[in-house]
């Protein structure tokens, strides 16, 4: 069956430059994570992207609000019916905030520096399966795979691999970062602040702020009564949910909620004791309240699910996330079964979120109800990296799983889930990304999602929102978390927005 | 020898003595600082990476940051570094040390200056006040008084103050620093978490400064004093404060000390780009060398306040001179 993607050079923006009242403008954004390094591409701290990626570097095709690809420094892209060869137009007309003309070289030299095995990049190995990146001619860039991949596009527009970089300012790309995007890299007082300044150079729309400052806050009651008393105008995602109900009745601010790509899980050990019995697992989950968990932790603003999926995958099957509603009779009855009338004890390793620390307890007390007694062990992050995810030295733990489309994990029998069916995944993996329709591929990762729900690899919990605080003038902030760049193309005070910006997902 | 030289040597051997004695402490400090950042679990790497890393991309990471190499050399490399004054790259931010430090000091330092000259003013005052009144109502009333003041830790402090003169007052910003560009906004942003820290601070010397005078109000010399007519206020100032300030001087050391400790907690809650905010922000994020340098300088001020408040001892008290 031949297949054939064309995607038609739609003139991203289109929106009315927003800042025409307002581009003097200077906007302050408060977040909870300083990013510990200005280089996206050798750290994956999302604090990172959060502020770099669409905002001051670019890819050939993005991610809209929507969780969609858009082409945004291509014009349009081709896909060749074997899913082999990707072809995008260079969009022209582009340059780096440094004047240097953006040419097909440059985005050759950037993917061709991400693919690099000894690259550095934290997402490197998604694009292991890059053959060879060429251009043929002056606007045209070709992408050669050696086996078909269907999330490619996803995946080049997702992470920090898809980052289209000025070769001549790469030498200084931690301390000097250079790219084509709305805003540029201004100045940034480490662990304090970052400031961009809008980019003279961009070739889509005027940008609506003059300035935009990232300040971090470790405190997160410092943070909320910094917006109350105006000293900065947006929370880009509250810490704590809770702390949602002092800005939603007041007229003065807005709040802004849509999902993330996150999967906050109580992740099992699969080779952990009990843990290595289905029915023990199956237990587990039946044993806990989910939506009571997500009205507690996450307020309310999130979906309940049952696999590794969130509403915004293609595959996304609501179906799953009904197959363990809570009942904790049967998972008594799961846990005598397999030969645990007692119930037993086990260790759950928390890392220092409030999401973690907030759910630990409730699920302690849900376990100890159907017999399964519960410590509970705080542990700071570098210590989880190490004990927990390298070391796979835990029994229970709770993480928001944030990586978008991330299933593919359970097909990695390194992974830290120690996950029995990993091999029939991985496999299971291959076919769906290899085939060449949309229906194949959403049919086959269905399956995945329904293999590791059905063998209850992990508790998945909920996927939670990103819940953004805003004065009430502030437009065209992104309206959810798909993405991990906190997207400013639009952002503006007082402006409006196209429909089409508006269609892709941006608040009004 | 002759006398003058005696006298000279007499001078400069105990200071001698007193620098080597620091000299050992400081290469003390920079083994246990260095021991307990390695053997503390988390691979910096694979924080740097992440959870989609391979671990080939960890090894590989290890080995570019040197940190596959014996401990030892590693040791000897970072002071080999301290030592010609370079303090090394942070190999998370790729920015100099030395300068980060440098700009996190611009804050903590006036911050630690401003919060004890609040503590001085504070802590002086009440302790001659409880010292004098001691017995009466009031002098009880002021002990009370620095009693609940140092019970409330800096933190709580601080919210409170937050909470009352930012949010609802607008009188003060609520958080951040603006830099040295403008140095009345600077100074103002640094009021409210210096009199967090002031306040407690105030609390704590008052106790001592009162103890202190106390004990030279009952001493016999200054009996004596009283006795040949002197009032009380003119035998202190005559023949008991010299004396009254040198376990004062002593405290002072330690408080100063202390509250470089507790900038690190007021400068979170007032979101201060300062030592402290460096400090923990390097720990979790494995960034060794950075905590290194900066626990060593914590390190080093503190030697070199004990240092100068023996030398003080000498000042004050004339018959410590020519000892050791």
């Amino acid at each position: 069956m031949a297949f054939t993607l064309v995607v038609l050079g739609s003139v991203i923006g289109g929106s009315q430059p927003s800042g025409a009242t307002s581009s003097n403008a200077t906007l302050v954004i408060g977040s909870a994570v300083a990013p510990p390094s200005l280089d996206p591409t050798s750290n994956a701290s999302a604090a990172i992207d959060e502020v770099f990626d669409y905002n001051v570097y670019q890819h050939l095709v993005e991610l809209d609000p929507k969780g969609a690809v858009i082409p945004v420094l291509a014009t349009n892209y081709k896909v060749s019916s074997d899913g082999l060869k990707y072809t995008f137009t260079i969009r022209s007309g582009v340059s780096f905030s440094n004047g240097d003309p953006m040419t097909a070289a440059d985005v050759v030299y950037s993917l061709n520096r991400a693919v690099n095995p000894k690259s550095g990049y934290p997402y490197q190995a998604l694009v292991a399966n890059v053959s060879s990146v060429t251009s043929p001619d002056a606007s045209t860039v070709v992408v050669n795979l050696s086996h078909p991949d269907n999330q490619f596009l996803y995946n080049l527009a997702a992470y920090s691999n898809g980052m289209v970089l000025d070769p001549a300012a790469v030498a200084n790309i931690a301390t000097a970062p250079v790219g084509t995007g709305p805003y540029m890299y201004k100045s940034q007082i480490s662990n304090y602040d970052v400031v961009l300044a809008a980019n003279p150079n961009y070739w889509g729309p005027k940008p609506g702020m003059s300035t935009v400052t990232f300040r971090y806050f470790s405190s997160a009651s410092t943070m909320d009564s910094a917006l109350q008393s105006g000293q900065i105008q947006v929370i880009d995602n509250l810490d704590n949910s809770q702390n949602v109900s002092q800005f939603k009745n007041s007229s003065a601010f807005k709040v802004i909620h849509g999902p993330t790509e996150g999967k906050i899980d109580l992740t099992l050990n699969n080779t952990a004791g009990p843990l290595k019995k289905l029915k023990v697992r199956q237990a587990i989950t039946y044993a806990t309240d989910k939506k009571a968990i997500l009205k507690t932790v996450g307020a309310g603003y999130g979906t309940v699910i049952g696999s590794d999926q969130v509403p915004g995958d293609p595959w996304y099957t609501p179906r799953v996330n009904k197959a363990y509603s809570y009942n904790p009779k049967k998972a008594k009855e799961l846990l005598a079964q397999a030969g645990y009338k007692h119930g037993f004890s086990m260790t759950l390793t928390l890392p220092p979120y409030g999401y973690a620390t907030t759910a630990g307890p409730l699920i302690q007390a849900e376990l100890a109800a159907v017999g399964i007694k519960v410590t509970i062990k705080n542990i700071a992050w570098a210590l989880w990296i190490s004990k927990v995810f390298t070391d796979h030295n835990y029994q229970l733990t709770i993480i928001d799983q944030v990586e978008a489309r991330d299933i593919g994990e359970y097909g990695n029998c390194a992974y830290y889930f120690n996950y029995a069916g990993c091999k029939q995944v991985s496999k299971m993996m291959n076919i769906a990304t290899a085939a060449t329709t949309t229906k194949k591929e959403v049919g086959e990762f269905r399956a995945i999602v329904r293999k590791i729900s059905a063998d209850a690899a992990n508790n998945w919990l909920y996927n939670p929102d990103q819940l953004t605080v805003a004065k009430k003038d502030i437009v065209g902030l992104p309206g959810s978390g798909l993405t991990e760049s906190f997207n400013l193309s639009y952002v503006s005070v007082g402006g409006s927005l196209s429909k089409q910006v508006a269609a892709e997902g941006f608040a009004s | 020898m002759n006398s003058t030289l005696r006298r000279a040597v007499g001078a400069v051997l105990p200071l001698l003595r007193r620098l080597m004695t620091m000299v050992v402490a400081l290469w003390g400090a920079s083994v246990l600082v260095f021991v307990v950042l390695n053997v503390l679990p988390g691979s910096p790497a694979q924080v740097i990476l992440g959870t989609q890393a391979t671990p080939q991309s960890v090894r590989q990471l290890t080995a570019q940051l040197g940190l596959n190499k014996p401990l030892l050399q590693q040791y000897v490399d970072w002071i080999g570094g301290l030592l010609r004054g370079n303090l090394g790259v942070s190999y998370i931010s790729h920015l100099g040390i030395g300068s980060q430090i440098a700009q996190a000091l611009s804050v903590t330092g006036p911050l630690v200056l401003l919060a004890l000259v609040i503590g001085l003013a504070i802590g002086l005052p009440l302790g001659f006040a409880g010292a004098l009144r001691n017995g009466r109502f009031s002098g009880s009333l002021i002990g009370g008084l620095s009693q609940i003041g140092m019970a409330v830790p800096s933190v709580v402090a601080g919210l409170l103050l937050i909470i009352v003169l930012t949010v609802k007052l607008h009188v003060f910003p609520t958080s951040g620093f603006p830099g040295w560009s403008d140095p009345l906004q600077a100074l103002r942003a640094l009021v409210l978490p210096a009199f967090s820290l002031g306040l407690v601070e105030g609390a704590i010397l008052s106790r001592y400064v009162r103890a202190s005078i106390l004990e030279q109000l009952r001493s016999d010399y200054l009996r004596t004093a009283r006795s040949k007519g002197l009032r009380v206020g003119q035998a202190l100032r005559r023949h008991g404060l010299r004396n009254a300030a040198i376990p004062l001087v002593t405290v002072l050391g330690l408080e100063l000390a202390s509250l470089v400790v507790g900038a690190i907690v007021v400068e979170n809650v007032f979101a201060l780009p300062g030592l402290g905010l460096l400090l923990l922000d390097s720990v979790n994020n494995r960034d060794l060398i950075t905590v290194q340098d900066t626990a060593m300088l914590v390190a080093s001020t503190v030697l070199v306040l004990n240092l100068l408040v023996d030398l003080s001892y000498r000042l004050l008290d004339p018959r410590l001179k020519g000892t050791a």
